[in-house]
């Protein structure tokens, strides 16, 4: 390719903002032209497509290899053509996998999946590269350039340190998850995000941490390979998207509407309804799954490739900090020598009012006051606390004596239980305020409730 | 001509056209509006100057021209092929068809995220029109029917 334009210079290009066209010829001469959402930037010299139906366009590549394409930049509109030769169709590796696993998300979320797959990822020689002189009136008004400014790189610096002095120090997990989404909103301006940790016994992911959309969301659910979030932390792959299509935000009011009935239902995940860009990233130690963050924008161009980078290393940190929590509350919880507190004071203070909870064996939900709290093992966690707590008087706990008891049916290797604990913790806040677990100290902790409490059982 | 093939050159919609030199190099280029008097049986699409020249070029080579265009919102898509009749300088007269047609289009643009100045910093004039002679048309919208030829 000769060119003193090169393909890294035009990342924006390459974010699916705007459609990119792309002509061929049949072995006969006849042209056809037609759009694509997205060409994929593979290195220097070579693009990619993805290949979702055999149409028109890739008949034409197998009669006739070259192509020419026309991309544009969705910050000034200026177009940039390239002559292409196509090279080969990967069914798998590393840049199909990429691939798939974007057009996967969307199908996921738009009720899809399974119909619309990437059937190959096809590779291009790029022969030339050039701006399409005269595209663009000459009196335009500039644009801001992309690059981060000095200024903003030393923030951003500033902020890794800030953030894995705050993860090596975190005592705990919530500390590190509050402590991390802080810095990425102070540091970064990522001021909607969360995070989702990975429960194997399930397979689903549970939100933990969410900074931006207010109290909502915790708790929230997502099986693996679900939307967005699933498929990121199923196939172990960053997604990124730019300026969300149309087809995934229509899938999505599809989904909010549908779930509006259903009794039972998990929280909504936290979102924002008008989300514009998303970048979701697994959170992996080598090959196992922790967690995934996630981070959204109503700026269609707000993560670019310098954002996905630098929130991979905070991600990988995270993923670190997550594991050796966990890790280290496993091993405590084995070691810890102390006998199951003895039975207690009874409750703090002199019941108030009154508060209904009631246990659905069948869904292992609780609902307070007939609005949904909890389900599946904090569910568990919470109704046994309750029980002991009004059979005996005891308001005292240790982790390891909850962690041990089978009818709970924690997994015997690496049981989440501090996740688990941190998740009851927030929605007792959120849904019933007059019922709380205190840490009383390292593996320790209280149930204080400030109502009568009644408990029903169905 | 049907409500369907009326849709392509409804107000708003993006056109876009494909082009081949004698020895198969494809090109493609953003054209600013189309137009039909006789139910597309010929239709004249115009393209910048500024940035047809390649497109002019191979029709002057093979005369064959491929024309798409979608409606952004409902991606509503036509494609017609066919040969090139006459390719000329688009004419004052046809000044306001072309502004008033790229504008509707910037609009649709608009609703969809892109501010006008973008859509408004696009050159449109002076333009070639170019007259082709359809001879088939294609469904192009997403979706089981896309490839299926209408006429």
């Amino acid at each position: 390719m000769k060119s003193s334009l090169r393909l890294s210079d035009l990342t924006r290009c390459f974010q699916g903002v705007a459609p990119s066209l792309i002509a061929t010829a049949d072995g006969r001469g006849v042209p056809n032209v037609t759009y694509v959402s997205q060409v994929y930037y593979v290195d220097d010299e070579h693009v990619a497509l993805s290949c979702q139906f055999f149409n028109k366009t890739r008949r034409n590549l197998d009669e006739n290899p070259r192509a020419c394409v026309e991309m544009f930049d969705p910050l000034t509109m200026q177009a940039y053509r390239l002559r292409l030769k196509f090279i080969r169709s990967e069914k798998q590796g590393p840049l199909f996998d990429t691939m798939s696993a974007r057009i996967e998300a969307i199908a996921s979320a738009t009720g899809m999946k399974g119909i619309f797959r990437l059937i190959a990822a096809d590779v291009f020689d790029v022969l030339s590269l050039e701006k399409v002189d005269g595209f663009l009136v000459e009196d335009r008004p500039a644009v801001e350039a992309e690059a981060p400014s000095l200024e903003g790189r030393r923030s951003e610096v500033r902020g890794l340190q800030w953030v894995s002095e705050r993860i090596n120090r975190a005592a705990d997990l919530e500390s590190l998850l509050d402590a991390a989404l802080q810095a990425l909103d102070e540091y970064f301006q990522f001021a909607h995000t969360s995070v989702h940790l990975y429960d194997e016994a399930s397979g689903r992911l549970t939100t933990l941490a969410s900074r931006g959309y207010g109290d909502r969301g915790i708790g929230a659910e997502v099986p693996l390979g679900q939307g967005l979030i699933g498929t990121a932390a199923r196939d172990r792959q960053v997604l990124r998207f730019s300026m969300l299509d149309s087809d995934l935000s229509y899938g999505r009011a599809i989904r909010r509407e549908a779930s509006g009935d259903r009794v039972c239902e998990d929280i909504p995940l936290p979102g924002l309804p008008d989300a514009q860009s998303v970048l979701v990233i697994p959170l992996t130690v080598g090959h196992r799954l922790v967690g995934v963050l996630s981070a959204e924008s109503r700026d269609p161009m707000r993560f670019g490739e310098w954002h996905e980078a630098y929130l991979q290393i905070i991600g990988n940190q995270i993923a670190l900090g997550i594991d050796r929590i966990i890790e280290r509350s496993s091993a405590e919880a084995e070691a810890e020598a102390m006998p199951a507190a003895r039975p207690a004071a009874p409750s703090r203070a002199k019941a108030r009012k009154r508060r209904t909870l009631t246990y659905y064996r069948k869904d292992e939900a609780i609902f307070v006051d007939g609005e949904y709290l909890i389900r599946n093992i904090p569910a568990r966690i919470l109704w046994k606390l309750l029980d002991e707590s009004q059979r005996t008087g005891r308001t005292e706990f240790t982790n390891r004596e909850v962690r041990l008891d089978e009818s709970l049916g924690l997994p015997a290797v690496k049981d989440n239980f501090e996740s688990r604990l941190i998740l009851l913790r927030h929605r007792l806040k959120e849904k019933c305020p007059d019922v709380q677990i205190v840490s009383t100290g390292r593996g320790r902790f209280a149930l204080q409730t400030d109502a009568a409490i009644e408990m029903i059982e169905r | 001509m049907d409500n369907r093939l009326r849709k392509g050159l409804e107000p708003g919609v993006s056109v876009i056209v494909g082009s081949v030199d004698a020895v198969g190099n494809p090109a493609c280029c953003r054209a600013v509006a189309l137009k039909s008097d006789d139910d597309l049986a010929t239709v004249t699409v115009f393209v910048p100057t500024a940035t047809g020249q390649e497109t002019i070029a191979n029709v002057a080579a093979t005369r064959r021209l491929a024309i798409v265009t979608t409606h952004p919102i409902s991606h509503c898509a036509t494609q017609l092929k066919g040969i090139v009749q006459t390719t000329r300088l688009a004419r004052e007269d046809e000044h306001a068809f072309v502004t008033e047609h790229f504008d509707s289009f910037g609009g649709v643009l608009n609703v969809v995220g892109y501010p006008p100045r973008l859509t408004r910093s696009v050159v449109r004039w002076p333009a070639y029109a170019l007259e082709m002679r359809v001879e088939e048309i294609y469904e192009q919208s997403p979706g089981p029917k896309a490839g299926t030829r209408l006429r």
